[in-house]
């Protein structure tokens, strides 16, 4: 079943999604999500427009093209921003739209040349459309890409965090920046083959995501982030590789969102499952403390130690059926139940034992 | 290397203006801030009051005026500067400790390629005792509260060791209990020889915590040693109609006594 082309094309995407996964993580931090999935809508007229001049879908023409019509998307987002005031998510969403349109166009048109029919490929992704040949200088690129990060790590660490810090200490913040978005539309480009323009966004998003659930600091989220987007790239390339004729980039995009899924619900301290218990918790503990310092307000008021409280003037104190709380409480030892003092009492009246003087007492010293 | 201008003042502003678009946010202003001092910038709000930090800072671009830092031009007195932006100018959900949101205030000396060492370290954890958060070195900063996310930054800018701390609303939404820590930890600073600037809100306790007072309102209403400038005139000049309380201040009276 590991034929050489299906072992390439797993090679290709744990590449991509390694990668995307460390650039994706300073584009989630930065909160500049949008700005990539411009940049990979946007790189789609390039990758036509490459096709046309260089009269093939060479590695270099493609690569180049997207890159240019992905800086000047850049470029015509800045104009809008400052130039023309635009609010810059209109201004992203207005260029997203514009660049697809017009590479939606051009593709139509490549498509009566001879040899284009590969270039639908690029909307989607397709894993058997990478070469074995498209291997090295994949691996070349991404390696100079991991190393500019690394070089440089300290500052996108700052400027990810507290841009005008960096600025304030002398930081070159914009060059830094303009090399962290070229470097993340390098990552976007190189996995258009596999992913496609429509998607791409999701590979750099979803593993930062999910990795950001799990960790406590930049670095951890790096790596595990990496590591997720090599299992979504990898797992998505094998899955789509087996069903003939589905495209790549879903695929990918599907088991990433599936590991961002998992992460949110399970993840200890930051998931919702966590969340969720925590909360439960604290209400239960709050209900019961709240149900004691009734029970104790109670008995001061009337200077009676052991003056039993009746239980339909707990609920109306409470404004909640307190039965489960009182319940629980008993349970534990913490209330106990009186006889009714007259026939006319039909509720039964609670009084703290020792047990719960005692809890209550104790909890309130620790505040 | 340019010759020095205005050496004496730790921070000089000369025909420094910033405008928005059209619209004028500081305008003209000369400001001089002597070595040594504790100086408080206080003006109603949309007065300019971060916005001037900023241009000294070089963080936002004035169509006019220049600006020295110890005779020098900003560029070239980095590293004797510390700056401590606003609290909520930035994301507390960053995944990073404490501990490693005070080595970022190295970053800019440590150099390129070059990452923060055992010397960086050590210089890290004396600036988080200065400020009482050496038990918290390791926690993410997600789990700080308000005013622990103030001493984690002031912490970031201690640790630089710098001449001059520009501050931004330390006080602004911490407890009294932080906001005394924090005045004792600056005038500790000041005592030191360093030069203090604070953007500051609170008009009542200005003469209690400060020595050198710079009134705001766009343009500079007054500056000078604290018990000079605190007057009602100066109070009314920047704050106008908006300020009721004005009266109930004790504010210094025009034959120098405070009323």
């Amino acid at each position: 079943m590991l034929n050489p082309t299906l072992i390439t094309v797993i090679m290709a995407a744990s590449l991509i999604g390694a990668l995307a996964g460390v650039l994706g993580t300073f584009l989630v931090l930065r909160g500049q999500s949008l700005l990539g999935d411009v940049i990979s809508h946007a790189a789609l007229p390039g990758v036509v427009g490459g096709f046309l001049v260089s009269g093939g879908r060479g590695f270099a023409a493609i690569l180049g093209g997207a890159l240019i019509s992905g800086a000047l998307a850049g470029l015509v987002v800045q104009v809008l921003r400052r130039g023309a005031g635009v609010k810059p998510d209109a201004a992203l969403g207005t260029v997203l739209s514009l660049f697809f349109a017009g590479g939606v166009v051009l593709l139509s048109v490549a498509q009566l040349q001879p040899g284009a029919a590969g270039l639908t490929v690029f909307l989607f992704g397709q894993a058997a459309s990478v070469l074995r040949a498209d291997l090295l200088p994949m691996a070349i690129v991404a390696l100079f890409v991991l190393s500019c990060v690394a070089l440089f790590w300290k500052e996108f660490q700052l400027i990810a965090f507290d841009r005008e810090a960096a600025q304030a200490q002398g930081l070159p913040v914009v060059l830094l920046e303009t090399v962290l978005t070229v470097l993340t539309a390098i990552t976007i480009v190189l996995g258009l083959a596999l992913a496609g323009v429509v998607l791409m966004v999701a590979m750099l998003i979803a593993p930062a995501v999910a990795a950001r659930q799990w960790v406590r600091g930049l670095g951890a989220m790096v790596f595990l982030s990496a590591v997720i987007g090599i299992a979504a790239g990898a797992g998505g390339a094998f899955l789509s590789a087996l069903g003939q004729g589905v495209a790549t980039g879903p695929v990918m995009v599907l088991m990433a969102s599936f590991l961002t899924a998992l992460s949110l619900l399970l993840a200890p301290d930051r998931g919702v499952l966590a969340r969720w218990v925590r909360q439960q918790n604290a209400r239960k503990s709050l209900h019961g403390r709240q149900v004691l310092e009734a029970l104790d307000g109670l008995s001061r008021d009337h200077q009676d130690p052991a003056y039993g409280s009746d239980q339909a003037m707990l609920d109306a104190y409470l404004g909640a059926d307190a039965r489960p709380v009182l319940a629980r409480l008993q349970r534990d030892g913490l209330i106990r139940a009186q006889a009714p003092v007259a026939p006319e009492g039909k509720a039964t009246r609670w009084e703290l034992t020792d047990a719960g003087s005692q809890t209550l007492h104790a909890q309130e010293g620790q505040r | 290397m340019s010759a020095l201008h205005e050496p004496q003042f730790a921070c000089h502003v000369e025909d420094l203006t910033v405008s928005y678009r059209e619209r004028p946010v500081l305008w003209d202003i000369d400001l001089d801030i002597p070595p040594g001092v504790m100086a408080a910038i206080v003006g109603p709000n949309g007065a300019g009051k971060s916005t001037l930090i900023k241009a000294v800072l070089g963080l936002v671009t004035p169509v006019a005026g220049h600006v020295r830092v110890f005779g020098l031009p900003v560029d070239q007195a980095r590293r004797r500067i510390a700056y401590v932006p606003q609290r909520q100018s930035v994301d507390w959900d960053f995944p990073a400790t404490v501990r490693d949101v005070v080595l970022m205030g190295l970053y800019g000396q440590i150099g390129w390629l070059r990452r923060p060492g055992r010397d960086a370290l050590s210089r890290a954890t004396r600036a988080l005792e200065q400020v009482g958060m050496q038990d918290y070195a390791g926690r993410p900063i997600s789990q700080l509260s308000g005013g622990q996310q103030q001493r984690a930054f002031i912490a970031r800018a201690l640790v630089q060791e710098a001449d001059l701390l520009f501050l931004d609303e330390p006080m602004a939404g911490v407890d009294a209990v932080t906001e005394a820590a924090i005045v004792t930890l600056l005038k500790t600073q000041r005592d030191a020889g360093r030069t203090v600037v604070v953007v500051h809100h609170d008009l009542q306790t200005v003469s209690k915590y400060f020595d050198w007072l710079v009134m705001l309102n766009q343009r500079i209403i007054a500056q000078g040693p604290v018990k000079d400038v605190y007057t009602e005139a100066n109070l009314r000049a920047a704050y106008g109609g908006q300020l009721a309380l004005i009266g109930a201040l004790e504010t210094t009276s025009p034959d120098g006594e405070n009323a």
